[in-house]
């Protein structure tokens, strides 16, 4: 991380109120190039509405983001996308039944005119996809093969690899890890410090810890619609963060009765 | 994996690796070849003598087969898509007696009654996908009730208006008439009378066109179907918009976080599938020369049968064009070629759900080894 | 090898072996086609398929009943094709939609198949298409005679159960019933469609809408049936007059408990039958008949209803 560098995203005292609920009240986290920021909490801490907010989902009630030092208002998530803010969700994120070449350039297909006709470029669509996940590290057994026969953490990969090519500068991931085993999420962790590397910022949202510490420069806590703060890596313990998260005192008592393993 | 020029290769070494012939034989398509080569192996060693295989017998079975095709090219595009379309059937009656209803009753030139027609008919296809799309309604229940809106009025406007439900002369009055030639009429017919007079085919032995070939020409219900089949497997493999098709049907949500505008994709292709239909009609139509409150009774589900025996997912994102072709053509062959064969009548619905069988249950393993399902 | 069996083996052979050896489909003797134009929920023409059952066992000849499943009369046309292309040595076809099935009708005729239209059609049409003769009962006709009857017997409205409404045969009926009782058809006739439950209802709810009605008319089994259901439920059975084309079982007994008045028997067995042992006389010995055979009108009343119970359903 750089913390020379400007904000890529800022977000500042955004507040989300659905009717009566509040489901944000004053969040306030800034995002930089190369940085994979994970955003912490446990279920129905506000990580999703957040996530959101930024991904262009859901207008902020009040508060205000920055993008690039502008102020943004995205009025769908499209308009996110444009501006290079890609959300790669846990479970919508490829169609099992198409091939990966077909996936990768799902909503942005090439195209090469043959007369008036426009045809889908499949020989270029072919090369690139074979090339990106290379960069990857999977190795497919060709374009067309279908996404259904990749395992779990592939298929993140290509989501991520996907959204890399087309111009993300922040990556949003949506538990990308949650339902994988061990040597899947590796390859997805892997993966986030590859994209990182190229300078692009990652928004990994988890409530697994020990995933978080693996990749992550810096982590925001959310808690009932707050933050708790943001901390660079090294400055916090796993431990704390686990207490951060579940909001201290109850959990530890828990965690004292389950020997430490939560 | 072979491959070990990748330090960093994760892929899962559990996957076998398929020999390259193996995998370009494993196509959507693949059920639908096998199929067709059973059916005509059986039928050429069973009914070759029988008729089936003169020019006649071709053509019985290939106008069978190319009304099928008509259909099963909308159906199928729609079903990828991840959408049902009953009301094709009564799409196909309804269609067809607005033409008759304009040209006949009203005295419309033919041409704008076919034109017209095609209108209402693609606007119908797009208010079923509209109400599909903006309730969230299951298309089989928002075109359950337009199977019955349009039968309805297939019968009660003849009935209304000429105290029928069959309004003929639609002959006479297309006469001449530029576009219901290019529905009714027949190409290649210098070609026919050529095979004819040459003993390739077999010529009428009297009446008014004694001399004249017993087939006259390619019915231009054949060539619609060959250029639908080949329009729509060029759509949906060749083009962007295709590749929306599969996404749209695959997992709408998924294409949607994609930016595909998924609810456009089936709007167009209900439109579509009724345009099929109406092409049908307009066929029947000219060809028969008259309308029928009854035409096209249950043709949804014929189209249905043809598209899954070509290898096309009940549930979207998956199926070919090609593969829906080939289930029409086996369909087709079937029905006529049992009575050359010389089987009871009654038992072709045994043999059409003994080969709906066993298409789904070939290509269920085929698509497994594609995509990888479990 | 008897039918059964080559059907069996035709059947495993589909299912598991394409290549096993073939039998031959070609029977001694001349080969005859019958197509009708009714879907397979229609059970009056079981008469003409034992009709021409009986027939071709009498002959000695094959004969072979085919039918658009669901009554598209599109369907029968290609079906007339297929017949043709087999390359039978006669057609026995109904005639229901002259502008449908003429072209293929005629085009069978000119590639030297014999034809004879049975059934629905008229004499002219017959002629037209080129047919030997027609074998049959006009329908206009015959619901003419049937509300000159009525007419004579004090009937001055009625209800048309009409369950083929897509068929025009079906209409010329009711509409000859009406010119023959010197009425309009008007909104007397309804569309009942072909399920028995419906078709009760229907008759059940215009029958309490429009109490007066003097008669109802039945076009076949398929209405007649859930219609006499239906009067006995209102009561009216055995007080509206009660005429129906067409006999069955059902229709027997009705017309014995004497809630039907009269049924109007084109009788079908000579329509299918008589076809049959035509042709085949024409083509064994050159003999034909000089003109068309009127199969009906034959009213069936209380009287004399004794063969007809016996064969309803099966020859009547």
């Amino acid at each position: 991380m750089d913390p020379e560098h400007a904000p890529l995203i800022q977000m500042k005292n955004i507040e989300k109120h659905f009717g009566r609920v509040i489901a944000l009240a004053g969040v306030s986290v800034d995002i930089f190039p190369g940085e994979c920021h994970c955003l912490l909490g446990d279920n129905g801490a506000g990580k999703s509405t957040f996530i959101k907010t930024m991904s262009g989902v859901h207008k902020p009630t009040k508060g205000e983001i920055r993008f690039e030092g502008k102020e943004m208002h995205f009025a769908d998530p499209r308009d996110a996308i444009s501006a290079g803010i890609a959300t790669v969700h846990q479970h919508l994120a490829m169609i099992p039944l198409m091939s990966v070449s077909r996936n990768f350039f799902m909503g942005n297909e090439p195209v090469k005119k043959v007369g008036p006709m426009k045809f889908f470029d499949h020989d270029y669509a072919n090369k690139v996809t074979m090339d990106e996940m290379r960069k990857m590290g999977i190795n497919l057994r060709g374009p067309d093969q279908a996404v259904g026969t990749l395992s779990g953490g592939e298929r993140q990969t290509v989501a991520i690899a996907r959204a890399v090519h087309f111009g993300a500068k922040v990556l949003i991931l949506d538990e990308p890890t949650s339902a994988l085993g061990v040597r899947q999420t590796a390859n997805v962790l892997a993966t986030i410090d590859k994209v990182r590397k190229q300078g692009v910022a990652v928004v990994f949202i988890t409530h697994n810890v020990r995933h978080a510490m693996a990749v992550g420069d810096r982590f925001t806590v959310l808690n009932r619609g707050q933050t708790l703060g943001t901390s660079q890596r090294g400055q916090i313990t796993p431990d704390e963060l686990q207490d951060m998260m579940a909001g201290g005192q109850e959990l530890v008592a828990l965690e004292g009765s389950l020997g430490g393993t939560v | 994996m072979t491959s070990a020029t990748q330090p960093t290769a994760n892929s899962d070494e559990r996957v076998k690796e398929i020999s390259s012939f193996r995998n370009a034989l494993i196509r959507p398509e693949l059920g639908g070849i096998v199929g067709t080569v059973a059916v005509f192996t059986f039928f050429l060693l069973f009914a070759f003598d029988s008729g089936m295989f003169n020019s006649q017998g071709i053509m019985n079975w290939s106008q069978i087969s190319a009304q099928f095709m008509i259909i099963a090219v909308g159906a199928c595009l729609l079903m990828i898509a991840g959408e049902f379309d009953l009301s094709v059937g009564s799409m196909i009656g309804f269609a067809g007696m607005l033409i008759a209803i304009f040209s006949v009753t009203l005295g419309w030139p033919v041409w704008l009654a076919i034109i017209v027609t095609f209108a209402i008919a693609v606007s119908i296809g797009a208010l079923n996908g509209f109400i599909v799309v903006r309730t969230g309604l299951p298309s089989f229940i928002v075109t359950l009730a337009f199977l019955f809106i349009l039968r309805g009025f297939a019968i009660y406007l003849p009935q209304t208006i000429e105290r029928k439900t069959i309004i003929g002369g639609v002959s006479d009055v297309a006469e001449g008439d530029w576009l219901a030639a290019v529905f009714g009429g027949k190409i290649f017919t210098g070609f026919f009378q050529w095979m004819g007079d040459n003993g390739i085919i077999a010529v009428f032995e009297r009446g008014t066109r004694k001399g004249q070939p017993v087939v006259e020409g390619l019915p231009m219900l054949i060539v619609w179907a060959i250029g639908l089949v080949i329009v729509g497997h060029i759509i949906l493999t060749k083009t962007k918009f295709g590749n929306w098709i599969f996404a749209a049907g695959g997992d709408s949500e998924a294409a949607r976080n994609s930016g595909v505008p998924v609810n456009k994709v089936k709007i167009l292709m209900f439109m579509f599938t009724a345009f099929c239909a109406t092409v049908l009609a307009v066929c029947q139509v000219m060809e028969f020369g008259s309308a029928g409150a009854d035409r096209g009774l249950l043709k949804e589900f014929e189209a249905i049968i043809a598209v899954v025996i070509g290898g096309a997912l009940l549930t979207g994102g998956y199926g070919s064009v090609i593969g829906a072709a080939l289930g029409a053509l086996i369909f087709g062959v079937v029905q006529q070629g049992l009575f050359f064969a010389g089987v009871e009548s009654s038992l072709f619905r045994v043999f059409l759900g003994l080969i709906l069988l066993g298409a789904v249950i070939l290509n269920t393993y085929i698509r497994r080894i594609i995509t990888g399902e479990r | 090898m008897t039918s059964i069996t080559k059907k069996l083996a035709l059947a495993a052979a589909v299912v598991a072996a394409p290549f096993a050896v073939a039998t031959s489909a070609v029977a001694e003797g001349e080969k005859y086609v019958l197509v009708s134009h009714a879907p397979d929920s229609d059970s009056w023409w079981n008469t003409i398929k034992n009709g021409i059952a009986l027939a071709g066992d009498q002959m000695g000849v094959e004969v072979e009943y085919r039918n658009p499943p669901t009554g598209d009369l599109a369907d029968m046309a290609r079906i007339i094709e297929q017949a043709a292309a087999s390359g039978p040595n006669g057609i026995i076809t109904t005639l229901s939609d002259y502008d449908v099935l003429s072209g293929p009708i005629r085009a069978a005729v000119d590639s030297g198949v014999d034809v004879i239209i049975m059934n629905s059609g008229t004499p002219d049409q017959a002629r037209e298409v080129g047919a030997l003769m027609y074998v049959g009962q006009p329908e206009y006709d015959a619901g003419y005679a049937a509300g000159l009857r009525a007419k004579g017997d004090g009937v001055g409205s009625f209800l048309c159960v009409n369950h083929y409404i897509s068929s025009p045969s079906s209409t010329e009926r009711c509409t000859g019933f009406a010119d023959g009782l010197g009425v309009e058809l008007g909104d007397q006739m309804i569309d009942s469609g072909q399920d028995p439950a419906e078709i009760k209802n229907r008759v059940l709810a215009y029958l309490n809408a429009n109490p007066d009605t003097d008669a109802v008319l039945t076009l076949g089994p398929t209405s007649a049936d859930p219609t006499l259901l239906a009067l006995d439920e209102n009561g009216m059975a055995g007080d509206i007059y009660f005429g129906t084309f067409d006999l069955g079982e059902e229709i027997v007994k009705g017309i014995k408990a004497g809630v039907i008045n009269w049924g109007i028997d084109q009788q079908p067995f000579l329509q299918a039958y008589l076809p049959v042992v035509v042709l085949t006389n024409y083509h064994r010995y050159g003999v034909l008949p000089g003109n068309n055979i009127n199969s009906g009108p034959g009213f069936v009343t209380a009287d004399g209803l004794e063969k007809v119970e016996e064969f309803a359903g099966e020859y009547r």
